[in-house]
This record gives C-alpha cells, structure tokens and sequence, in this order.
C-alpha cells in the first residue's frame, strides 16, 4: 500500500518575534470556522472552544517583567499521536500533509484529545447556539459542530479546498499566497505565514528554513507541520 | 434397550457391574450414572480418550484467520492513513488476531464438548432423580431381550433400590 | 462417634440441600434488597439518561482531563473480572482442593464484573447514539473501525472475556444444573432442564466434562492476561507524561489480581453469611486466599515501587510534574491508597489469626478494592490534568451525574449477582460432593487422620 502523493505539503511559520498578542487571529478563527461562543463559565470550566490559543507567560521579575506570547494552533503532525488512537478514523491523515477531523464520523471517546501532546484538541462538552441573528454569522462553508464532537484547526481546509478547486479547473497548481487561512489573513503584525512547505520557493518553506527555526515539543517526535521562529535575543531576560 | 438399575451407594453399584460383567456382559454396555464424579475404575472402566480437543484446535485455527481478516483484512480494504504508521501493522493486527482465536478456542471447546457428550440428546434416555441426590445409576444396554431377566437378577442381588427401562430424560 | 475437629459426614442429600439452599423461594429480605438495589441501578440509568438527552457538560470532564469517572470506573470493572479467572481457573489447574466453594462464587463475578465494566466505554462517548460505527461490520458507507486504535482492541478483548468467561461460567455449572433439577418444580425446573442440555451424569459425560473443564481453565487464563494488557495499553501507548510507561500491562494485570481476589474474598463472606455456609466456607478457606492476597500485595507494591523510584531517580521534568502534582493535590488518597493497598495487607495478612478472622478479612479487603478504585483514579487524572503544555494544566473533579452512574454501576452489579445467586447454585455443588465422597478417615499411630482418596 502506497503512501497517497501530493505536490502540498501544507504547513505555517509563527514568528514569534513579531508576534504582539493581540489575539486578533482567535477572533478570525472563530468568526471563520463557526468556533461556539463561549461565555465565562464555559471558559472558567477548562471547556473553552478556542482553535487557537495566544498562551502568554510572564518573565522575570519587577520591574524587568516581559510577556512572552506563543500561539498555538494544530500542529498537524506527520506523524500524529492523535490519528491512530480514533476508533472509527474520525482523525486521519490528508495526502496533503494535513490532519483532518471527520465530524460526521465522531463518536466522542476524547482519546484524541487527550494524546494530543499540545492540547489542541476542543470538544463539544455543551451544545451550543447562536441565537438569532448570530446565526447569519455563521460560514455556509463550514458545519457546525454538534454536542460530542471532537473538533480543532484544519489551517481553514474550506479556504484551501476552494483554491484547490479554482487552481484545478485553471489547470495549475495553487498559487504561493493563494490561501491564507483566517489567522494568517488577519494578523497585523504578519507573524503568521501559510503556505505549501513542499515548494521550497515558497514564502513559508523559505522562512522555515531560518537558524531561529524550532518546534514545538519536537522530543516527541511528532513532526509538526507548524514552526516556530524564535523572538530576538531580549526575550531572554 | 437399556435397563436402569438405582442404587444406594457405589459399594452396592460396584458390586451389581461387577455381577454383570461376571455374568458375560461385555462392559463396555455398562455405564454408571452419578451426580458427583469417581474418579475412573471406581464403578465402571472407561476409555478415557476424547476428541473434541481437535475439534477446539481447528476451531481456533479458524478463529485466528478471522482475526487476521478483520485486522489486516478490514484495513486493506479501507485504507486510511493514520499517524505514520502502516495501513496494516503488526501489533494491532497480532493482538486481534490473538483475542479471536482464543474467543474461538473457547467456544469450540464448549461445542466439541458438547458434541462429544451427544448432548441435547435426540431421543429420551432412561434417568432417575434420585441420582441427583447421591443415588448411583448403572445403565445397561442389553444386546437382546434374553438379557433383561438375567441383568435384573444380578441387579437385585446386589441391592438395586429399583430397575427401570423407562427413558424419562 | 466424630473425632474433634474432623466433620460429621453428610449424606449426599444433606449436602445438596444445605448446598443448594440459596435458590429456596426468595423471602421479603431479599425481595427489599432486590428493590433497594433496582432503585439505586434505575437512579444512575437516569443521570446517565439526563447526559445523553442534554450534553456532556453535566461531567466534569473538561481540556485537558477528558476521561474521568467513567474510564477509571471501566478500568476498575474491568481489573474486578481477573478474580474469577485467577481464583478458579489457576487453582483448578493447580488442583488445590480449598478451591471448591469458591469457584461459583468467583466465576460469576467475573461475568457480571465485564458486563459491568463493559458499559462503561459505551457510557463514556459524546455520541453514545453512534456507537454502532464501532462494530465492525460490512456496511453502505464502506467504513471499518479502525485496528489500531487501543480501543478497538479493547472492544474485541471484551468481547471475547464476557463470551468466554459466561462460556466457563456455565460449562462448570452443567453437572449442578442437573442436580438442581431433579429437584426442582415449576419453573425452576424448566429452566435448569434447558440449561442442563440432558445431562445424565454417565462416565463418559464426566471424562469429556473434566477434560474440557481443564482446557476452559487453561485457555481463559491468557484470555484473561491479554484483556487486562490491553485495557493498559489504552494508556501506555500514548504520549501523556507517566503514562507512557513499559510497566503498565503487568502492573495493571498485577492491580486487576489485587482487586479481584480482594472482591473475591469480600463476596465470600457476603455469601456466607447470607445463605448460612459457615460449614462450606471455612476459616482455612479464608487463610488461603488471604495468603494468595498477600503474595498479590506484595507484588502490586513492588511494581508501585518500582515506578515511582524509576520515574524519581531519572526525573525528567514532566514525568516527575505529574508525580509531584499528584502528591500535592491529592495527598490524602494517595496515603490511603498506599496504607491500605500496600501497608495494611501486608502487615495484616502475615498473621495467621487475622487471616482465619472473618471480619478482619472482611474490613482488609473492601479497603483493599477501595484503594484499587482510587488507584485507578490517581493514574487517570493527575496525568491528564499536567501534560506537556502548562498553559492548559487543569484539574478535575466528578459531577453527580458521574457519580450516579457509578452507584448505579455497583448497584448494578449486586442486583445481577442477588438475582443469579436466586436463581442458580452459588456452591459448586457436585465440586464439593466430589471431594467429600473421597475424603475417609485412616488410622495412622494414635490418632485418625483424614485423607484423600484418588487418582495422582
């Protein structure tokens, strides 16, 4: 059996160093992807629905006090802890290098998301609504999740599959730029580079290849498709 | 046909297949029916090989062929890549097949078993309740009715609480 | 004339009615514990009822500690099937004759202790009503569960104990069926005549029965081991700090032996008393099991040990987290978990007269499975509540929903085993008329003595 090929490999360059966080990408996540609002109990219960998550740390002591922000979205790990665990191939592997979730196939036994190392991984504990007229908000091009559901980034598989589809009917592969997932469109600091990791004239493979590059958690040999560029040299206080 | 024979204890039991076999019966016609077993010699001599063993062990060959479908088989036939792992890998498809075959080394052993004893039976065969109680039964199986007086004779002699050739069970 | 010491011989017929005395016409006793526990099963049917009709938030279950009650409760079930499997099937294999009341007893917990335990990965899914995508069977979608997932081969361990645990359940009961028959009017009888497949007791019957007595012995003790590595596996294959870890398949088939020979012990003296076999179940009955306790005690320490001090001295940062919150937030069970898994049985069971003491065994042992279910609990949570991203460390605590269902699931349990022990011979009767009809009493210098006669 032979590996599906795909001529994307999809993956994301986070700059941390121009990384302010604003948050300004959770809040096109959500809008884009029809993430649940969740209100201060949800949140205040560990049951918050944020795809991505601005985690913020504080270092050093008064008055030399900096915060230091990482965002952190699905990793879509190549070789991803989450994907064998589901029972019923709700998590699997996209050819193009993307982990997908099949929320119509979910039967919501969370071992996913508990071996998702970086606790990307949100579920449906509640059965959320937007009542009118939060509803016109939501995006025809995306479900809405129901109770049980296991659900988490897909780098906007909506918007990649669109330009997929228009790249196809032009007989031409997607464009560098072509895609940008909500996060990376909304970023004012332009900390967030998507793009195709197997074109190495790519703006994202070209980044990627930075000496300030990491991963995260990289002992655990998930090879994420997310990398990291490290902040300048003040960070480190 | 078959005469049933009720004694009190094995002592009395013994002694009536000992009279029988005496008398000329080939004991492989006699059989001792108890509700707690003794071990073998005590009443009767039986031929202490049985077969259902083998039906167990083709039963589980069966069954670790259905595992390895089910694992291997199953996932060969929907492809979908998980992780970095292989479609079809080693260990998950080696534990499911291990667990089917012992599912069905098990109830292969319940069906040999089962097929062995000749049980439910077919027909009705001679049995008294008492032989729950601690009675010991001795089943003959005459070879002609010429027999039936001679075996009830021998039986009486040594102390049968009564005889019957009545299938009740 | 008796010797001191040395039983009156019973006739067989007493012996079958003291034996079989539990399945007398129930009294309003029973028929009020029957009730009590119907109340308690349908109470947690409704909570589970109330969390399927609304969502999962009524758990309290959130990111990052999504399993909780309900996979500790599955584990626990689960490790309380092994006594069966472990007390009558490796002490049928090993002959030892103290087996002989407690072989009922025990078999029948391992089955009602799976079905139990089995639920609870039914319980647990946000979409309970789509369990059926975990079935493996040719469908329109052309879909097939996924192999490698621990899950699946959870589903199929299962499977395959409850089957052949019922399997060796009912193919040892066949001979006391018949006996239970002959005597039995009504109903009673109808049913043991079905279950009892004509069985008459001849030799042949009984040669075919022991050989396939030994090899059911045989072939559910590895059945038994796998299902436990498996339910171990579920955790040991992931990439969460301390679960990751080589030692989970045999401490977890070690804590299941614990927990069930513990339960085992427990039941036995709840049988006892409730059906007056204070001749059948003895105080050396009680010695031996204690002493096959503390051999399980000692081990379970040892693995316990053996973790903590690995994960101790090589201390990598996160392994070590997950410890260290565990003693921090949960130090009151952990203490008691270890004094009465570790400490108090091994103390208490090395002294003869507290093993030969029916409520000492009885206070020792329910500790013991108390500990055990918190044990369970102290792998889950702490684990899941410190993995590797600190921003998401959480904690955890049961809802009352979670809390219902697990009432519910040990009501459950007793109501199941309440109605068998009505229903079907809870001695195994012809087991231990096999061993009386054997015993004699042989004069040897002053004094007789009894012995056993029979084949080697």
């Amino acid at each position: 059996m032979e590996k599906q090929k795909s001529p994307y490999k999809w993956g994301m360059v986070v700059d941390l160093d121009r990384c302010t966080g604003c948050s300004a990408c959770v809040v096109a996540c959500q809008a884009e992807n029809n993430v649940a609002i969740c209100g201060k109990k949800e949140i205040s219960e560990g049951r918050n629905m944020h795809w991505l998550r601005i985690e913020r740390f504080w270092v050093g002591e008064y008055p030399n006090v900096r915060a230091r922000f990482l965002p952190v979205l699905c990793q879509h790990c190549h070789d991803a802890p989450c994907e064998p665990v589901c029972p019923v191939y709700a998590s699997y592997h996209n050819p193009d290098g993307l982990n997908g979730q099949v929320y119509n196939r979910c039967v919501g036994t969370r071992y996913c998301g508990n071996n998702c190392p970086y606790a990307v991984r949100v579920f449906n504990f509640y059965s959320h609504q937007w009542p009118s007229p939060l509803d016109n908000q939501l995006s025809p091009d995306i479900t809405v999740r129901p109770r049980g559901v296991m659900e988490k980034c897909s780098f906007c598989i909506q918007r990649i599959r669109r330009a997929k589809e228009n790249a196809e009917g032009e007989k031409r592969l997607v464009r560098d730029g072509e895609i940008q997932p909500a996060c990376a469109q909304t970023c004012p600091a332009e900390a967030l580079t998507f793009g195709n990791l197997a074109d190495p004239l790519s703006r994202v493979a070209r980044l990627a290849r930075s000496p300030r590059r990491f991963r995260l958690l990289e002992h655990l040999g998930t090879h994420p498709s997310v990398i990291y560029l490290k902040g300048g040299g003040r960070e480190h206080v | 046909m078959d005469l049933l024979g009720i004694f009190k204890d094995a002592e009395s039991a013994a002694n009536a297949v000992d009279g029988l076999v005496k008398a000329g019966l080939d004991e492989a016609r006699i059989t001792s029916l108890t509700s707690a077993p003794y071990p073998d010699g005590v009443i009767v001599n039986t031929d202490q090989r049985s077969w259902f063993r083998w039906f167990t062990l083709v039963c589980g060959i069966v069954g670790s062929g259905v595992g390895f479908l089910l694992a291997a088989g199953t996932a060969w036939v929907y492809p979908v890549q998980t992780g970095d792992k292989p479609i079809i890998a080693f260990y998950p498809t080696g534990i499911v097949t291990y667990e089917l075959t012992m599912l069905f080394f098990l109830a292969g052993t319940m069906v040999g078993m089962f097929l062995e004893m000749r049980l439910p039976p077919v027909g009705k065969r001679p049995y008294d309740p008492a032989i729950g109680d601690g009675c010991v039964g001795i089943s003959v199986s005459l070879p002609t009715e010429d027999w039936k007086l001679l075996a009830v004779k021998t039986m009486e002699e040594a102390g049968a609480l009564r005889i019957t050739s009545e299938a009740t069970l | 004339m008796s010797e001191p010491g040395i039983p009156d011989v019973k006739s067989a017929g007493q012996l079958n009615d003291e034996m079989l005395s539990s399945i007398r016409t129930p009294t309003w006793k029973w028929y009020g514990l029957a009730l009590f526990l119907g109340a308690v099963v349908a109470w947690g049917l409704a909570a589970f009822s109330y969390q399927m009709c609304t969502d999962m938030s009524c758990t309290g279950l959130d990111r990052p500690v999504m399993w909780g009650f309900y996979i500790v409760n599955f584990v626990f079930w689960i490790g309380l099937s092994h006594s069966g499997t472990i007390v009558s099937a490796i002490l049928r294999l090993c002959q030892a004759n103290w087996r002989r009341p407690i072989l009922r007893a025990a078999e029948t917990m391992t089955v009602f202790t799976v079905a139990v335990g089995g639920l609870f990965p039914l319980i647990h899914l946000g979409r309970n009503w789509v369990f059926f995508y975990l079935i493996p069977y040719p469908n329109q979608r052309g879909l097939w569960p996924n192999f490698r997932s621990a899950l699946l081969w959870d589903a199929t361990a299962i499977f395959t104990y409850i089957i052949g645990s019922s399997l060796f359940l009912y193919q040892g009961m066949l001979p006391d069926l018949a006996v239970a028959r002959d005597r039995a009017i009504g109903w009673r009888r109808k049913l043991y005549n079905l279950l009892a497949m004509g069985w008459r007791g001849t030799a042949r019957e009984w040669v075919t029965f022991q050989k396939a007595s030994t090899l059911m012995a045989a072939l559910i003790i590895p059945v038994a081991v796998s299902v436990h590595s498996i339910v171990a596996w579920d955790f040991a294959v992931t990439v969460v700090p301390a679960w990751h870890s080589t030692i989970f398949p045999p401490y977890f088939v070690i804590g299941a032996i614990q927990s069930g020979v513990a339960a085992v012990i427990t039941l036995m003296i709840i049988i006892r008393k409730a059906f007056h076999l204070e001749e059948y179940l003895t105080p050396v009955h009680f010695d031996n099991m204690g002493k096959l306790q503390l051999v399980i005690a000692l081990l379970w320490s040892y693995a316990y040990f053996v973790e903590v001090q690995t994960t101790w001295y090589a201390h990598e940062p996160i392994e070590w987290e997950v410890y260290s919150f565990m003693a921090h937030k949960y130090t009151f069970l952990l203490l008691t978990m270890l004094f009465c898994n570790s400490v108090l049985p091994i103390i208490g069971l090395c002294i003869k007269r507290v093993r030969r003491c029916v409520p000492a065994m009885l206070a020792i042992t329910v500790l013991i499975n108390v500990a055990m279910f918190i044990e369970r609990f102290l792998i889950i949570v702490p684990s899941l509540s410190h993995k590797n991203m600190p921003f998401v460390w959480g904690t955890y605590h049961p809802s009352w929903v979670e809390l219902s269902v697990t009432a519910g699931a040990f009501a459950g349990f007793a109501l199941m085993y309440t109605l068998f022990a009505k229903t079907f011979p809870m001695v195994a009767v012809t087991d231990v008329r096999e061993h009386e009809s054997q015993r004699r009493l042989v004069p040897l210098g002053r004094t007789r003595l009894p012995s056993l006669v029979g084949k080697e």
